[in-house]
């Protein structure tokens, strides 16, 4: 059994069901891109995966290390090693990068850790990501510009140091520049062993992200898996290519 | 204490004030506030006539002090300390290294040793016809508290004066005068204290707080009176004269029911203002406040910040108007006020106003209402953090802007404490009005 095993997810809002039916492997060290159209149901796999309760299971499972999470509580989740790369994170107003991540941490362990170890814990992922120093003393995500709040969110990752990860649309709103040291950044905690399930719609950030098993998500089903080459295909053919194939396996 | 620095004694106008104030009272009907038919602050329920001034016996060192005093001063030193239990002042203490000229004593011994200089302040700001409560302090206060920075002196350490009402059945009239001369800076605190006492007591202040030209001044009010029936009617008000600078935090933590007006007024050009208060309501708790930012002149500045939450079944209004006279010319001021509903039986209400009759001026005013969002909860507990820590996290949070610019790490920690101390209380009725958004 995988790591993570999502087994025929069905997901639905008090509206609609999103997903009918998603099945997904992910283990540790590997690198998953999950590909798809705006609307395919993307984001509410990834919020579905951290317990976020304005989404219905109605079938399937979430399993995690053997355990069932399907009905878990998201602090639960964290603490066993999960992470979510929010598309929009909140702001926390108040509360200082550096205190967030201290009680953050403190939340994944009985003793609180001690200053030094947290400090040096914070320094060398500082380092690693090219958070400017000032960065941690600012209020989290308050009056952050959309490439402040991602990279917040992967020095969050590097912290939390989660087993498998899911990014979404970490890559959108990023410039050229802040999309390297993230992906810099991922790509150092994926040595680590840390799994990761990289949920975009562009490619871009697959360039410097090489996933190992790409899926693509249309219209709450996964309707296509390969390897890198699909991202070629992808690129080349667009998503309109995706619906004509499948069109035509239904026809 | 400093010699004389007068002849002068206790002037006979002050025993005439106090005579025309008395009449007042004793003609003037308990109030009720009613504010567009939905809002009242009603005295219905306070056995005015069942409460009086108390004498109590001094104390000659701090251990001696009400549990809850000692708790809220620690072991701090202070330029001038000054606690009133009841009608007395039962201890003081005085630096014995502060500069020439400073003076630090009750308000009594003030206008016996320095008739002048109390004479030139006493009521100049807060006089006895505003009420029957404004009335009853002018007529009827004791002790009291008299601090004073002389011109081009600083002052470091704070001067403190603590009110405190711990046993039912007492009306404190306390009344503190503050005063920064020309090109001075001092730092003022009072506190106003009670244990949860069983019953009723009133507490009816009066606090002048004076900047002379270029002078400096940080002030403090910090009420907390527990969870006994602890009425407060007071009125407190900050003046700043020429190119002279106040910032002044009022910090609200507890009273049954609290009628209070603040005020910070830019009396001359150049005057600037920072007015940061915050509140917590809890229980069936009424906390009734007016403030006003009112510009006499122009070339002045304001900014007021409050930011307050309520829980339980309490009641929390905030009136805060920007009032600019004639003639104020190039005054710029800005007044926002944010609150927290932290439960569905909280009721608050946020006025900002505005009346300005100057041109060329610029005010404004803006507020929010808001709940613990569970946008953020969730997002705080997919780093690990449980539901209820969270809530506390972000309501902590929502106060922390205001409380790290206190820049006094003993209030700091009152504040804080006191605040995680009142949501610990509520934290079922947060976390299940929380779960319902």
């Amino acid at each position: 059994m995988a790591d993570l095993e999502i087994i025929n997810l069905h997901v639905r809002t008090e509206e609609r069901e999103i997903l009918h039916g998603v099945s997904l492997q992910v283990n540790k060290g590997e690198t998953h891109a999950l590909m798809g159209p705006n609307g395919s149901g993307k984001s509410t796999l990834a919020n579905v995966l951290m317990g976020n309760d304005t989404y219905e299971v109605t079938e399937g499972q979430i399993i995690f290390n053997g355990e069932d999470i399907t009905e878990e509580d998201p602090e639960k989740r964290s603490q066993a090693g999960l992470f979510l790369a929010f598309q929009y994170p909140a702001v926390v107003p108040g509360v200082s990068v550096a205190n967030f991540l201290r009680l953050a941490i403190n939340a994944h362990r009985d003793e609180p850790i001690n200053v030094k170890e947290f400090r040096d814990r914070l320094k060398e992922n500082m380092d690693l990501l090219k958070v400017p120093r000032e960065f941690t003393s600012r209020y989290l995500n308050d009056g952050f510009s959309g490439g402040e709040k991602k990279r917040a969110e992967i020095l969050q990752m590097a912290m939390l140091d989660p087993q498998i990860a899911v990014l979404d649309e970490t890559d959108s709103g990023l410039d050229i520049d802040a999309l390297r040291v993230v992906s810099e950044g991922v790509n150092a905690l994926r040595e680590r062993g840390m799994g990761s399930l990289i949920i975009t719609h562009y490619q871009r950030i697959l360039d410097y992200i090489k996933p190992d098993f790409v899926h693509i998500l249309l219209e709450g089903r996964i309707v296509e898996e390969g390897g890198p080459e699909l991202v070629a295909k992808l690129e080349e053919h667009g998503y309109d290519w995706i619906r004509e194939e499948v069109a035509s396996r239904a026809g | 204490m400093p010699a004389s620095d007068d002849a002068t004694t206790a002037p006979a106008t002050i025993a005439a004030d106090r005579a025309a104030a008395l009449e007042i009272f004793e003609k003037t009907e308990l109030p009720t506030w009613r504010r567009g038919g939905f809002w009242t602050t009603t005295l219905r329920d306070l056995k005015f006539d069942e409460l009086g001034p108390r004498e109590y016996p001094a104390v000659s060192s701090r251990d001696e002090l009400p549990q809850v005093v000692r708790d809220a001063l620690g072991d701090e030193q202070f330029a001038g300390l000054i606690v009133q239990r009841g009608a007395s002042v039962i201890y003081s203490e005085v630096a014995d290294d502060l500069p020439a000229g400073v003076i630090a004593c009750t308000l009594e011994q003030a206008m016996a040793d320095h008739g002048e200089l109390t004479t030139k302040y006493y009521a100049k700001r807060i006089g006895h016809g505003e009420g029957k409560f404004t009335a009853a302090n002018a007529a009827l206060w004791s002790g009291g508290a008299f601090f004073y920075v002389p011109a081009n002196t600083e002052v470091e350490k704070p001067f403190q004066v603590v009110n405190v009402i711990d046993e039912p059945g007492v009306a404190q009239y306390g009344r503190t005068l503050a005063i920064v001369d020309t090109s001075g800076k001092g730092i003022f605190r009072e506190y106003n204290l009670a244990p949860d006492i069983e019953g009723q007591a009133l507490h009816s202040g009066a606090t002048e707080i004076f900047v002379e030209p270029n002078g400096w001044a940080k002030v403090k009010t910090f009420q907390d009176w527990g969870s006994g029936e602890v009425y407060d009617i007071s009125t407190k008000r900050v003046a700043i004269a020429r190119d002279a600078h106040a910032r002044w935090f009022p910090i609200h933590l507890g009273g049954h029911l609290t009628k209070q007006t603040l005020d910070i007024v830019t009396a001359d050009r150049g005057a600037d203002m920072r007015h940061n208060g915050l509140y917590f309501t809890q229980g069936d708790e009424l906390l009734d406040l007016f403030t006003t930012d009112l510009h006499e002149s122009g070339d002045t500045t304001g900014d007021t910040v409050w930011k307050g939450a309520a829980t339980g079944k309490s009641k929390a209004s905030y009136e805060g108007l920007i009032e600019i006279r004639e003639g104020c010319q190039n005054s710029h001021t800005y007044l926002q006020t944010h609150t927290l509903m932290l439960s569905k039986d909280a009721k608050v209400d946020a006025i900002p106003s505005l009346i300005v009759k100057t041109d060329d001026v610029s005010a404004s005013h803006g507020g929010t209402v808001g709940e613990v969002d569970e946008h953020q909860v969730f997002y705080m507990r997919t780093r690990g953090i449980s539901r209820q820590d969270a809530i506390r996290i972000l309501v902590e949070g929502f106060f922390e802007p205001v409380i790290e610019q206190f820049e006094d790490e003993a209030l700091e920690t009152l504040v804080r404490e006191r605040i995680q101390g009142k949501l610990a209380e509520a934290s079922d009725d947060i976390a299940s009005y929380a779960a319902t958004k």
